[in-house]
């Protein structure tokens, strides 16, 4: 038992050991520039991409965007989103993404740290909220991002409501960010949890699941850490108005989650087909 | 890229120049226009500033601006100042018996290399069709008594 426990403890330590610190100043303005065209092509041309109400996010100051999550381990709600912010507001304004400590740390994702994105922990969002920068997060969103294609218009943070702490510890309002298309991407059949349990990958690698799906190029795929060529399925994303955190942490939750879902409802309702949109 | 397009409205250089030089009508005339706000509360004219954005594609497209060129009855002209490179201009000129002839341009270019390029060149028919647009209901609501 104890060679199992310290092999637990070794493997917990190569991924701790791999997620680089935080440092807001890898985040490259200029870097950004010059990727917005290709994924403008990207988004408007293979994902059609519709992005409403950016209107409602305050013009300036620190906030906390909180949105939905679909698409497994590529999302293509994330970098929309991230497109249509930085078109918005322009590469200037600060903007930070948080994400799972195994996309930060892979090798071949290093360019992300460009764009702002930053390992999900309480500290990085603190750091990030109080540099005056918008943060965008995915509650719960390794869980979300892999729920069956069906239950695709739900939002389903796992019970997550640890990002109201941090606006009211922040002291800032909460944008929800309503998308829908991303879970079309593939044919998510499983979270596959009971797989992560089985292999202990929620213990040792913080992954609670180990999905199964039907994707491109693979066929069968089982576990999406390679990742997966996304079908071409249309994006829509809207921004809700914000949401003062005055209430007790349930109470703003609830709102957040009645928000989210009456959005994903509305963009849902104009949706004809699948994938087409 | 650079789109140009051009009308003849029925009505006189100051009708439609008090329409062109108000930014507060712009939001009634210019097609596509996401974003629309005065950056610098600085009266209109030379100097000043406005966040502007196009729908063009999935996301709105634009950035700030500031007025360049403030010519009375003339023209007016523009450029970004961040977001893409951009450059635009309203020019009025006489057409005879009360008419004017208005040519709208709009010149823009994409950071990013070859990609910005291949954008640039994807955006330019919706482009195209924003300004023209933009036009006719500049024709309409001059024509209409402003």
């Amino acid at each position: 038992m104890s060679t199992l426990g310290d092999l637990k403890d070794w493997m917990r330590e190569q991924v701790a050991s791999r997620v680089p610190k935080a440092d807001l100043d890898q985040r490259d303005p200029d870097y950004i520039r010059d990727q917005l065209p290709g994924t403008w092509l990207l988004a408007s041309l293979y994902f059609r991409a519709d992005v409403q109400h950016l209107d409602r996010i305050p013009a300036d100051g620190p906030v906390l965007l909180v949105g939905n999550h679909s698409g497994g381990n590529v999302p293509p709600d994330t970098f929309v989103f991230t497109l249509a912010f930085c078109s918005y507001f322009g590469v200037e304004r600060p903007f930070y993404q948080l994400a799972h400590n195994l996309v930060v740390s892979a090798p071949p994702l290093g360019w992300l740290r460009k764009f702002g994105t930053v390992a999900a922990n309480p500290e990085n969002a603190k750091l990030a909220l109080e540099s005056g920068a918008a943060l965008l997060v995915y509650p719960g969103g390794d869980y979300e991002v892999f729920r069956p294609s069906w239950e695709r218009h739900k939002v389903d943070f796992d019970g997550r409501m640890g990002y109201v702490k941090l606006a009211r510890e922040a002291g800032v309002p909460i944008v929800p960010v309503a998308s829908v298309g991303g879970q079309e991407s593939a044919l998510f059949l499983n979270r596959g949890q009971w797989l992560a349990k089985l292999l202990m990958a929620d213990k040792l690698l913080r992954l609670k699941s180990i999905p199964i799906s039907l994707a491109l190029p693979w066929g069968l795929n089982i576990s999406d850490l390679a990742g997966h060529i996304p079908l071409p399925t249309k994006i829509a994303i809207e921004v809700q108005h914000p949401i003062d955190v005055d209430g007790d942490d349930q109470a703003v939750h609830d709102k957040v989650m009645a928000s989210l879902q009456a959005g994903v409802d509305r963009l849902a309702a104009r949706r004809r087909f699948p994938v087409i949109g | 890229m650079r789109v140009e397009r051009r009308n003849l409205i029925d009505a006189d250089r100051g009708a439609v120049w008090k329409i062109v030089s108000d930014p507060d009508r712009y939001p009634s005339f210019m097609a596509r226009l996401e974003r629309w706000e005065s950056a610098n509360q600085q009266p209109p004219g030379v100097g000043a500033r406005y966040f502007v954005h196009w729908k063009i594609g999935s996301v709105p497209v634009g950035g700030l601006v500031e007025v360049v060129e403030f010519d009375d009855l003339r023209d007016l002209a523009w450029v970004g100042i961040t977001g893409i490179n951009l450059r635009g201009r309203i020019r009025l000129r006489d057409a005879g018996e009360g008419r004017t002839r208005v040519t709208f341009r709009l010149s823009y270019q994409a950071p990013g290399g070859i990609w910005g390029y291949i954008a640039d060149r994807v955006a330019m028919r919706q482009v195209g069709r924003t300004t023209t647009e933009t036009l006719k209901r500049l024709k309409a609501i001059a024509e209409s008594g402003g």
